[in-house]
């Protein structure tokens, strides 16, 4: 009778240690799963400030994201100065005193462009617009409109330029809230052109035709001026939010151009700030697949938030407060008190059949072979406790997924209770409502999982295994 | 001569100038029963335990057809030369009677199982469901199963009363005149004893009986 023939009536006729180990098994096996499919979990939410106009899609950087990269960033710097990866620190000394300045550069910040295209090339994508960021700007031969009451000492004396790759999917034409009054919208691949306020047009006396100048917003003395055509005027219904505070930012100093001409302004040709992409949907009934297509791209998702037009959009669990980490923590949890609880089951299983392996020594049976046959049983019982584990997989790691974002919810209030008033943001937090979890099992875990409970398996079988075989036949028999 | 001690010294690690066994040196023959008898500690059972190749000695050699155990292996050894019996029978309790007499290394063990007595109704049964006695027999019938030359038994009868000890003793007499083993019992009883062809007597770790000394 060879080693596999001895082993499966050992499972089968053993029933006690063969269930212990199974429910042993299941148990870690499922809760190593449900660890690791809450760790790349997707969070499904609904943001109120932001959304999509119409049957499209879009898509901004997420600022979970940028904060941890920052951190990531500055912690493999070190305290040294330099720059890496569009991250910069220096030390500064402020009235005798040392302090760090760290800043961010557009390669940094941008949507990448390479990711924008990927998504524009999803099936069932008819269009596409990236925005640039709001970029302040100096006038050089036009005054801007500004409150009279207002003391203009803090601010950057500019107005705003919003580059559009095609200025008509702009979230302020697409929601309607902008019109065009006179002249037309900038067209794809135009160059140094722009549409103006109807306010801006009647303060200066600019038509249609007239050229203006502008400048580097804070080089106020320097000789680099660009000029652009004024194309187009328009008018809002609501002035459009400013993106920061002061007359710059104003809805009517806002200046929409084409889509290179903020960062030529501002010193930066070929470096620029690309702040949000539109995708127009071909197809407003295909919009749900073409939503899931373009989620499948391939792209780092955890940089972006996608954000859908009722402002839903999934969230990684990286980007989730400390959501993956504490995944992390549960697999690595279970896997040590897997092994310890496994070595003990072991032990038992060996103190158990002293007997037996004394038997099989007194044969000559080689104590490798012993061991095998230990380890193919404890494989066998594994395996069926791993198989019914995926079943039940999906089920328990979806729970395990909500438990987790319910206790990262509850401590993120805790913590802005605790901080309200005392620690300012270094990002504006956005007002968000989880809708959901959606905690998919991947073959890829289900692989690492097979392969992790085999290793947790094979090292404790292996160091139980050493304890009584390194003893010599005849002290295992004469303890019989 | 199929089993020979030669000079033989055995002492526990622990114990180290405690002699065991004191240069021993006895032979053995095929188609014989020993006996090997002594008081409790003696060292019988560690001089099988050097003959089954379950340890080895601190001083002199074990040769089994003239070779030292040691040259191929003591588990070799005990897979090719020796089969065991144990006065624990030690079976292999979620094995059926035929299984364990099989794991003796046969494909056939109802014949065994006929010429241990064991009735056919029990052959499919779990082996811990049969009597002591029968248990023994299918300890006999696994170590008879094993192609080995020679059979060694501790005390195979200690767990049994006499008339199922009698039986056995005549089973192991068979086995080394019938089967042509060289069969090497040890045991307190010196009525059992008295069945071997020849006994080896062992007090204080050496041989009593100058008859067989070399």
């Amino acid at each position: 009778m060879n080693g596999f023939g001895l082993a499966w009536r050992s499972v089968i006729r053993k029933p006690i240690k063969s269930v212990l180990l199974f429910v042993t098994v299941f148990t870690i096996s499922l809760l190593l799963l449900s660890g690791m499919s809450s760790g790349k979990a997707t969070i499904k939410m609904q943001d109120h400030t932001r959304q999509a106009v119409g049957a499209g899609l879009l898509l901004e950087e997420n600022e979970a994201d940028r904060h941890r990269r920052i951190e990531e960033l500055s912690r493999q710097l070190g305290h040294k100065e330099g720059s890496y990866g569009g991250y910069h620190q220096e030390k500064i000394t402020v009235n005798g005193v040392e302090n760090w300045r760290t800043w961010t550069d557009n390669s940094f910040e941008t949507l990448l462009i390479e990711d924008i295209e990927a998504i524009a090339a999803t099936k069932g994508i008819a269009d596409y617009n990236i925005t640039t960021v709001t970029t302040a700007a100096r006038p050089v031969d036009f005054i801007r409109i500004e409150d009279e009451d207002v003391d203009q000492y803090s601010d950057l004396g500019g107005v705003s330029l919003i580059g559009n790759k095609d200025m008509s999917m702009d979230s302020n034409f697409l929601s309607g809230n902008a019109f065009i009054t006179e002249g037309r919208m900038i067209q794809e691949g135009e160059k140094d052109v722009c549409v103006i306020s109807s306010e801006l047009a009647d303060k200066n006396q600019l038509e249609i035709g007239s050229r203006i100048r502008f400048g580097k917003c804070r080089d106020k003395e320097g000789s680099m001026t660009y000029e652009a055509e004024v194309v187009g005027i328009y008018q809002v219904k609501q002035p459009i939010a400013p993106y920061m505070f002061g007359d710059t930012y104003r809805s009517e100093n806002i200046i929409f151009t084409d889509l290179d001409f903020p960062e030529k302004v501002d010193g930066k040709a070929g470096d620029p700030l690309y702040e949000k992409a539109y995708f127009k949907i071909a197809d407003v009934n295909d919009y749900e697949n073409v939503k899931k297509s373009v989620m499948g791209a391939d792209i780092a998702w955890e940089r972006y938030d996608l954000i859908d037009n009722n402002g839903n959009m999934n969230t990684l669990s990286t980007n989730f407060n400390e959501m993956e980490k504490y995944s992390r923590a549960l697999v690595w949890v279970i896997s040590g008190a897997g092994l310890i609880i496994l070595f003990l089951i072991f032990q038992f299983w060996m103190k158990s059949r002293n007997r037996e392996i004394g038997i099989m020594l007194s044969m000559g049976t080689l104590k490798i072979r012993i061991l095998a046959q230990i380890m193919t049983e404890a494989l066998m019982i594994a395996a069926a406790a791993v198989l019914i584990s995926f079943l039940a997989a999906p089920g328990v790691s979806g729970l395990t997924a909500d438990y987790l974002v319910e206790q990262q919810i509850q401590s993120a209030e805790e913590r802005d209770l605790l901080d309200e008033g005392k620690v300012a943001f270094s990002y504006e937090k956005s007002g968000q409502d989880v809708l959901g979890v959606e905690a998919e099992i991947t073959s890829g875990m289900l692989m690492q999982d097979a392969g992790g409970i085999a290793l947790l398996i094979t090292i404790s079988v292996c160091v139980s295994g050493i304890v009584i075989l390194k003893r010599n036949p005849k002290d295992i028999l004469q303890n019989l | 001569m199929i089993l020979e001690v030669k000079n033989v010294e055995y002492a526990y690690k622990s114990q180290k100038e405690r002699k065991v066994l004191d240069n021993i040196s006895v032979r053995f023959e095929e188609k014989k029963l020993y006996s090997i008898i002594g008081a409790s500690g003696a060292g019988k059972t560690t001089l099988l335990s050097l003959l089954a190749g379950l340890d080895k000695p601190t001083k002199g050699t074990v040769l089994y057809e003239g070779e030292d155990i040691l040259a191929k292996g003591l588990d070799y050894h005990r897979k090719n030369h020796v089969s065991l019996v144990f006065q624990e029978y030690n079976l292999i309790d979620y094995l059926t009677t035929e299984e364990n007499v099989k794991l003796g290394g046969t494909d056939r063990p109802e014949e065994l199982l006929s010429k241990v007595n064991i009735p056919k109704e029990a052959w499919k049964r779990n082996v811990m469901k049969l009597s002591g006695g029968q248990q023994q027999r299918v300890a006999i019938a696994r170590a008879l199963a094993s192609k080995a030359k020679v059979l060694l038994a501790d005390e195979p009868t200690g767990n049994l009363d006499e008339e199922t000890a009698a039986g056995i003793m005549e089973l192991l007499k068979g086995t080394a005149h019938e089967l042509g083993k060289c069969v090497i019992v040890v045991t307190h009883s010196k009525s059992l004893a008295n069945e071997a062809d020849e006994i080896v007597q062992i007090a204080k770790g050496m041989i009593a009986d100058p008859g067989h000394l070399v």
